[in-house]
């Protein structure tokens, strides 16, 4: 479902994605981790589209995204980092504006307007205008509008932040709920946070990919080094980033070398 | 994310769709422009504008029409291409510049729709207000066909005059939202330039232009090809010209391409 080959990403003269593979098939839930500036946004936007890449290939449900972008982008659920919405719009006529905008009328658009509501429990702040939402309903706002379409692939930047712990449980349970079917890959830097989700991680850190492991097995590595996950990855990024100070440093690459 | 009441997410939609829906071309400009129009109207944009815009043209016109004491509308469409060379930009400032503050961009172009549609739907809702501008204006008319007896043709060229105008400084002031990130620096931008559209077409600003550098007379030659003022003018003297209508629409349709291609490059 998603295919991403080789992917390179320049600023200027700072590397943000250096040749970055990886591929998700129908069902599976990935979870994409690494520290802020590591690269995984920049990474979701090129499979959005919204980022060409500066080499390399995306495809999305078999459609490359520079080539074939509108029928990339209608088998796309995008939820991005800043979540920036219409906020002077009331909830509702976002949502109906973003499922008309994605070719949704009539019945059909009723039944999926229903069904996200119900399922982003939107009942309550359906009147309100978007600026007057928590941050809370803001998210879920961004995630019911990147769901209304029913997509195949789900790309969700950092989904969790600004909901409650409550909140951040019924997530978990919404996206095993929605993995059928469905690849989906949503970033974040916090560990527990898509160990709790995912059974297999993408950590990445200073634009390259530093693992792609399904989580039994570092579990079962950390369990045989007597160790933790956390510190197992901690460990990784460690010595495939060149060391604890440029794992630490994070962000692009000015120049482009290797770590 | 409901934790007792939500549906399944299977049992609600099935398996997830083989291929999504997308808005055909025209729909995709229709729900644009909708919700382009609801965001004029749903807060105090509009009416601000056409109340102060309309307040201006009739006050300053009614002035002119009384101490003249004819029936006869071309001192109102005469006074209109300065004006609205300092309102349009005010009501295409925030389409894209806005979009570019606010990053709501992004969710805007990931969306299964073509920049060319995005562009003219947004187009076509600032044109839509600017024509409730004109609209407000038609008690005018109907004030001097009650008091006289204007040419009725002079009066319809002259506001199909106005709609072109309009439609070329509302591309212009998009393409400038367009180009920068700040509301304030493309209203700057796309009044300097309607304004300089404007007076190139005015014939002491020409001679001013090819004094300046005699031997390559500017002034004339930006005067026969760009000035806005020569092609407006044949609508107001009541005349439809092949040449006028092309001017208008050739500069409409480049500048709204050229907007939409600097959001194509501004992506990279």
């Amino acid at each position: 479902m998603i295919e991403v080959e080789h992917v390179t990403k320049r600023y200027g003269s700072a590397l943000a994605v250096d040749d970055v593979s990886f591929r998700l098939g129908a069902g599976e839930v990935v979870g994409f981790l690494g520290p802020n500036g590591a690269g995984k946004s920049t990474v979701l936007k090129m499979i959005s589209t919204w980022l060409p890449p500066t080499s390399g290939s995306l495809r999305v449900a078999g459609f490359d995204v520079e080539r074939e972008a509108l029928e990339a982008r209608r088998e796309l659920g995008y939820l991005p980092e800043h979540n920036a919405l219409y906020d002077t719009m009331r909830v509702f006529d976002f949502l109906r504006f973003m499922g008309k905008a994605r070719g949704l009328f009539g019945p059909r658009l009723a039944e999926r307007l229903d069904w996200v509501v119900a399922s982003c429990s939107l009942q309550d702040v359906l009147r309100q205008r978007v600026n007057q939402c928590s941050k809370g309903y803001r998210q879920r706002i961004g995630l019911a509008a990147s769901l209304i379409h029913d997509p195949r692939v789900l790309l969700l930047d950092e989904p969790t932040h600004g909901l409650d712990p409550l909140q951040v449980v019924a997530f978990r349970d919404f996206i095993h709920e929605l993995a059928p079917g469905r690849a989906i890959l949503f970033s974040s830097h916090i560990l527990s946070e898509v160990a709790a989700i995912c059974e297999r991680i993408l950590v990445i850190n200073r634009g390259r990919l530093l693992a792609d492991a399904k989580l039994d097995d570092l579990r079962a590595q950390a369990a045989e080094r007597g160790i933790d996950l956390e510190r197992l990855v901690l460990e990784i990024v460690e010595e495939r980033s060149g060391g604890r100070e440029a794992a630490l440093r994070g962000g692009a690459r000015p120049g482009g070398g290797a770590a | 994310m409901a934790q007792s009441t939500a549906p399944s997410a299977a049992s609600a939609t099935g398996r997830a769709s083989a291929t999504g829906p997308a808005p055909g071309f025209l729909s995709g400009v229709r729900v644009i422009a909708t919700r382009e129009l609801g965001a004029y109207f749903d807060s105090a944009i509009a009416y601000v504008y056409t109340i102060a815009f309309v307040a201006l043209a009739g006050s300053i016109f009614m002035n002119e029409f009384f101490l003249a004491g004819r029936a006869d509308m071309t001192p109102f469409f005469d006074l209109l291409p300065l004006l609205l060379a300092v309102f349009l930009p005010a009501i295409t400032m925030r389409l894209w510049a806005e979009e570019a503050q606010k990053r709501t961009i992004e969710l805007l172009l990931t969306l299964p729709i073509r920049p060319a549609q995005a562009v003219l739907g947004k187009f076509a809702a600032a044109l839509a207000l600017y024509g409730v501008f004109l609209a407000c204006t038609l008690p005018i008319p109907i004030m001097i066909g009650v008091l006289g007896d204007p040419d009725v043709g002079r009066i319809v060229s002259g506001y199909l005059g106005l709609v072109l105008f309009g439609a070329m400084f509302l591309a212009l002031g998009m393409f400038t939202s367009a180009l920068t990130g700040d509301q304030i620096v493309a209203y700057v931008l796309a009044t300097v330039a309607g304004i300089a559209l404007v007076l190139v077409g005015d014939e002491r600003v020409v001679s001013v232009l090819d004094g300046l550098f005699p031997g390559l007379t500017i002034g004339s030659t930006l005067y026969d090809t760009l000035a806005v003022l020569p092609p407006y003018e044949s609508f107001v003297r009541g005349l439809v010209e092949l040449p006028a209508v092309l001017y208008f629409v050739g500069l409409s349709a480049a500048l709204l391409w050229a907007n939409a291609l600097v959001l194509r490059i501004s992506r990279a």
